[in-house]
């Protein structure tokens, strides 16, 4: 046993340099191995479940050109912020006008902003002199908004408002968020059915991607209302 | 039901009526533009890449001054019993219930098996990334996907014009009518050479025209059973102008 044991340190005593060096080398550059692997793992399981580690701006707000608040223009109950300013509870379709016909819901054109606030909104509101100013109300040249948009699908996604938008006015049991008001209705306006992807708009400062809008979600739906599953109903 | 409630009642199908061929490769070009195929540019031709979803095979005939130029277009035969379907290992390519070999871009990694079964030689891969010169990027089709790098493609019988034309009817609450949905090389077939149909309404054109003696399918020995089938053309010359088509069609290849 003792001979053992001295064989041993004899063989430790042995140990050449390079081989000490490298050895914590290997081992540090192992943990970076570790740590690294941790880090895609639990992008990857955090991605699967929901919505990817906000680091890549995922989940996040944009800053639009204009501050433009969708609780004014769109909210029906009582704002907070400013009691002078009203809620106008503008139906969606009044401004996303091609989104009971077209695939895309479209961003109205300037000049349909200027259609009110050519007149209506106080001198002294910066972000309305923005829009003003687009529209060339006050003589200046006139220019579309750089808008950024918030939802966005895949390039090998084709996703179509329009048949979406006329199931679920027809069939309002499967609108997903509905509110008290919707159900059990017969048929409902357009503007009802939008939350079901798109949150409850009308409460949002800032626009904001509420849904994952990820293929299960959509697959999910259409398994329950009957749609097409096939791949190429989307993809192609 | 105000869903394509319809999905699955019909069997996509066209008709090449070689007769009508002309050549003028109206459809290669309307094809292209349809469905954002990567210019082919000296260099890929020259390596034998270049992409065309349907082109039209020439061949010469007879002996001079007495020469004959044959022409087929050849397309996605979108198989029944498509060689290419089973090896993939992704499912990338499957066999959809309106008679559609759908090709899915989100799923394909690229291995090439199928375009190696392929007997028909109709599937591209993409070897490069593909770019388009700045003044064609607002020319490309919105409605069709672009094909990355390492992707394959092929024919998809213009399905992005189909779901337009059934969610057209949908919305009208009407049901398709025959001719409604038409490819992009049948729009620019001067000749109508080119016809597509739902094989399962018996009274559209592709089902009458299914009848006709002068029916074929490319390289029947194979038994794919494809949606595209051909009609002989039509040729008083010839000794075996009809019936026998499918021995005329094989001196071509």
């Amino acid at each position: 046993m003792a001979s053992l044991i001295s064989s041993i340190r004899e063989r430790n005593k042995k140990t050449p340099t390079w081989l000490k060096v490298l050895v914590p080398v290997l081992a540090v550059g192992g943990l970076g191995v570790v740590v690294v692997t941790a880090a895609l793992v639990a992008f990857v399981v955090t991605g699967w479940l929901g919505q990817p580690v906000p680091v890549l701006g995922f989940d996040q707000t944009f800053d639009q050109p204009i501050d433009f608040p969708h609780t004014v223009h769109a909210g029906t109950g009582q704002l907070d912020r400013d009691p002078s300013l009203p809620e106008l509870g503008l139906d969606c379709t009044f401004c996303h006008r091609t989104v009971t016909t077209q695939a895309n819901a479209g961003v109205p054109p300037v000049q349909q902003c200027a259609f009110c606030h050519q007149s209506i909104g106080p001198e002294s509101n910066s972000q309305l002199q923005i829009l003003r100013d687009h529209a060339g109300i006050d003589g200046s040249d006139k220019e579309p908004i750089n808008w950024r948009r918030v939802h966005r699908m895949p390039d090998h996604v084709r996703f179509v408002h329009e048949p979406h938008i006329r199931y679920l006015t027809a069939n309002p049991s499967a609108i997903g968020n509905a509110g008290s008001e919707v159900t059990g209705a017969a048929s409902v306006e357009p503007s009802m059915v939008c939350s079901t992807c798109h949150g409850d708009v009308a409460a949002m400062e800032q626009v904001k991607q509420v849904e994952p809008l990820k293929m299960g979600q959509c697959v999910d739906c259409h398994r329950d209302n009957g749609a097409p599953t096939d791949c190429a109903a989307c993809h192609h | 039901m105000v869903t394509q409630a319809g999905f699955g009642n019909h069997k996509w199908a066209m008709a090449v009526d070689v007769d009508k061929c002309t050549g003028c490769q109206a459809c290669v070009l309307a094809c292209q533009v349809e469905n954002n195929i990567p210019l082919n540019t000296q260099d890929r031709f020259e390596r034998n890449r270049s992409m065309a979803w349907i082109r039209v095979e020439r061949y010469w005939e007879g002996e001079f001054p007495n020469v004959k130029a044959r022409f087929i277009p050849i397309m996605c035969q979108h198989c029944e019993n498509a060689p290419c379907e089973p090896v993939c290992p992704v499912f990338a390519t499957y066999h959809n219930a309106e008679g559609l070999n759908v090709q899915v871009y989100n799923r394909c990694v690229g291995t090439r098996y199928c375009a190696n079964g392929c007997p028909y030689i109709v599937r591209f891969f993409n070897y490069w990334e593909p770019v388009w010169p700045e003044s064609l990027r607002n020319h490309l089709n919105p409605d069709v996907t672009i094909r990355s790098r390492g992707i394959m493609e092929k024919c998809s019988f213009c399905v992005h014009r189909i779901r337009r034309g059934v969610r057209k009817a949908d919305s009208e609450g009407r049901a398709l009518e025959d001719g409604e949905i038409r490819t992009a090389c049948q729009d620019a077939c001067p000749t109508d050479a080119l016809v597509f149909g739902d094989l399962k309404d018996p009274n559209s054109k592709v089902s009458e025209m299914k009848k006709s003696d002068r029916y074929y399918t490319l390289l029947p020995a194979l038994g794919t059973s494809p949606n595209v089938f051909y009609l002989a053309k039509v040729d008083e010359d010839r000794e075996v102008a009809h019936a026998g088509a499918e021995g005329e069609h094989d001196d071509g290849h």
